[in-house]
């Protein structure tokens, strides 16, 4: 679907990571692995360091971290909130949503309200979708959007394929209503027939845990999880990335009427650099507009990334003047989400890990 | 070996990391090749969809069992 909404801007954006280093090469040597393999995948795909929760943090906390710190820096916004939407994959509970019990724990009036949504990398345009459609047609002066998930823990540590890639944080974007500002366009699209392309098979009300342990095998590549454990099918998701992410980029763009010189940064979620240099050179952007380090210090962080990304490599240029950003967000469901829209100046807070526990 | 099988293997060598890092020839078995894992076939993909707009997928990649089946899947 299309979607075009005047009158909201970006008022801030804060990330908080998760405090724990993995380091990909130095782990795969530890446990006896080839030096030259390692190096290989790390250079091809991007997998250095990341930053994960610790025992007892989740996505939740992670958020109320981001969400706080932004509100606080933020009064005039903060004094006018509406409604929360928390996006994730990983919420604390099956019943109640994150959403609210992150009102609790801000302390929010009963006049503000609460939901998640459902989504993982494409989540965060997906919340920006709602969030500005809440403001620029739902009566809402300002809408807190909380996106994050602890991915890292969704993986069998015996999965090499899928468990080294995964970060944790928690993102917190402040979007207000402002009749000087806008439009913002959203493209989003959904493929529900590979829906198991990407899936924890068990665990749900489909196939509840049993009394028993999970039973755990082996593939034909040898990777080891079981069906409470996140499974992607790597070569048909980079299909999908491939084909739908540039179709949805060319599509949003075409919307807003830009073509690539009017655009400051193509922003895409920070899968890894295989996907995004593939998907970038597609979309004929010049690599010094698509920014695809982050992974190599944050890890694939779900719905966060697109958040850290501006945060981290437009943050100076966010801070200080207009800036015209597509951002895409691909991934579970299959679902993607591409947003066009100018954002800045605008409150952005530094990165910083979750404390542990004392 | 025919010129254009000659040149399709060549290029797809020159993507395939897995494959140009062995001495790996048409009738080479993949599975034997240390390199030949997830990442080569993404790999292939990517050859496939830049080199000839091909979309394949991982099931067609994994099931080739020699260079030639490779060749053979991007004639």
């Amino acid at each position: 679907m299309q979607t075009t909404l005047a009158a909201v801007r970006l008022a801030g954006l804060a990330v908080t990571t998760g405090p724990l280093v993995r380091d990909f090469v130095a782990e795969g040597l530890a446990a006896g692995q080839d030096a030259a393999a390692l190096e290989r995948v790390a250079r091809t795909v991007g997998l250095r360091r990341r930053l994960v929760a610790a025992p007892g943090q989740t996505a939740l906390d992670l958020c109320a971290d981001a969400a706080a710190r932004l509100l606080a820096a933020t009064p005039e916004a903060a004094g006018r909130l509406d409604a929360v939407i928390f996006v994730t994959q990983t919420p604390d509970h099956a019943q109640p949503n994150n959403a609210n019990l992150l009102h609790g724990r801000l302390r929010l009036a009963r006049t503000v309200a609460a939901y998640d949504v459902s989504l993982g990398c494409s989540g965060w345009v997906h919340g920006l979708q709602q969030a500005a459609l809440l403001c620029a047609h739902g009566g809402a002066r300002a809408v807190l959007l909380c996106a994050g998930d602890t991915l890292s823990r969704a993986t069998n540590p015996r999965d090499r394929a899928t468990d080294p890639l995964f970060g944790d944080a928690g993102a917190a974007t402040l979007v207000v209503r402002d009749d000087t500002a806008g439009p913002w366009c959203f493209v989003l699209g959904a493929d529900g027939s590979r829906a198991r392309v990407i899936e924890v098979p068990a665990g749900g009300a489909r196939a509840p845990r049993g009394p028993g342990p999970w039973v755990e095998r082996a593939d034909a590549e040898g990777n080891v999880r079981h069906p409470g454990d996140l499974h992607m099918d790597g070569a048909e998701v980079f299909n999908f990335t491939l084909r739908e992410v540039p179709a949805a980029i060319a599509e949003v763009m075409a919307l807003a009427g830009w073509t690539e010189p009017d655009v400051d940064a193509l922003v895409m979620h920070q899968a890894n650099r295989f996907v995004l240099s593939s998907v970038g050179r597609k979309c004929g952007f010049p690599a010094a507009k698509t920014p695809m380090d982050l992974v190599e210090r944050f890890g694939n962080q779900s719905s966060a990334s697109i958040p850290c990304a501006l945060a981290e490599s437009l943050g100076a240029e966010l801070r200080s003047r207009p800036t015209r950003i597509v951002a895409c967000g691909f991934g579970v469901g299959l679902s993607w989400g591409a947003v066009a829209f100018t954002a800045g100046p605008l409150t952005i807070l530094p990165t910083v890990p979750l404390p542990l526990s004392p | 070996m025919n010129t254009a099988e000659e040149q399709r293997w060549s290029a797809l060598r020159a993507d395939v990391d897995a494959l140009a890092a062995a001495p790996a020839g048409l009738d080479t078995v993949l599975g034997q090749l240390p390199q030949w894992d997830s990442l080569a076939v993404l790999l292939v993909i990517t050859h496939a969809e830049q080199t000839y707009g091909r979309a394949l997928t991982g099931a067609q990649v994994r099931a080739c069992r020699t260079g030639r089946d490779l060749v053979a899947l991007l004639s």
